[in-house]
């Protein structure tokens, strides 16, 4: 299953874009297996991806949470607001 | 009861017209202001960058939470995307609260916790004889013109 990950602010300055495509197995994918492809696929990401938090359909997800087809999956990084 | 957060395009007002809280005994705001350094450099501006609608979202959890937590009568919250420039408001908060001990507790709390899990970016836009350039395309994910609000 293919997902497309979006990015923002630090993570993707250092990508250089604001997406990434990760092929994921159709077997049970989590954010967890995604945490660890990306990683794998966007070596520029690893340290990031170590406090990162994803967001599923707009609402953090636990690495156990498993990623649907059309799902819209975000990388969340150190936020500065406020 | 009076709640309410919004994403809102651009500086926030100057002097916002006060919103009433029924039954309050302590009203407090909070303003955010763009600071002339960020970082050591001296800078023009902030730009917010803000994923929607998430950013609505958990505003909009973070404000029910906080007004249950500390039965408070009331709470407005308002954040900048885009450009704000140093000096002008980009966050504001409104905690109205029947004695003081639970609206200060409760704005402390609002705003540790937008810190932490509230999808909002911040880049400098550093002074001419400075660094950074403007941020990129892909750092401006934003909701397009609309502003976001919600009536948590």
């Amino acid at each position: 299953m293919r997902v497309v990950v979006r990015l923002f602010s630090t993570e993707a300055l250092l990508l250089g874009r604001d997406q990434v495509q990760v092929d994921l197995p159709d077997e049970g994918p989590t954010c967890g297996a995604l945490r660890q492809r990306l990683a794998a696929v966007e070596p520029g990401l690893t340290a990031a991806l170590r406090t990162a938090r994803f967001a599923v359909n707009h609402a953090f997800a636990p690495d156990g949470q498993p990623i649907a087809p059309g799902d819209e999956v975000a990388l969340i990084g150190l936020v500065s607001g406020g | 009861m009076n709640v309410h957060v919004a994403i809102v395009a651009g500086p926030l007002a100057h002097a916002p017209p006060e919103p009433t809280f029924e039954g309050a005994g302590a009203v407090l705001r909070f303003d955010g202001i763009v600071r002339p350094q960020e970082a050591g450099s001296a800078i023009d501006a902030l730009t917010y960058a803000v994923y929607e609608p998430m950013a609505t979202r958990v505003l909009g959890a973070l404000a029910r939470r906080v007004v249950e937590q500390y039965a408070l009568r009331g709470l407005i919250a308002e954040h900048s995307r885009g450009r704000v420039p140093r000096g002008a408001c980009a966050f504001r908060l409104w905690v109205a609260a029947t004695h003081r001990r639970e609206g200060l507790l409760a704005m402390a709390d609002f705003i540790e916790q937008l810190k932490r899990d509230v999808p909002i970016w911040k880049s400098p836009a550093v002074r001419a004889d400075g660094a950074p350039p403007e941020p990129r395309a892909a750092e401006l994910t934003t909701c397009g013109d609309a502003v976001a609000e919600e009536q948590a």
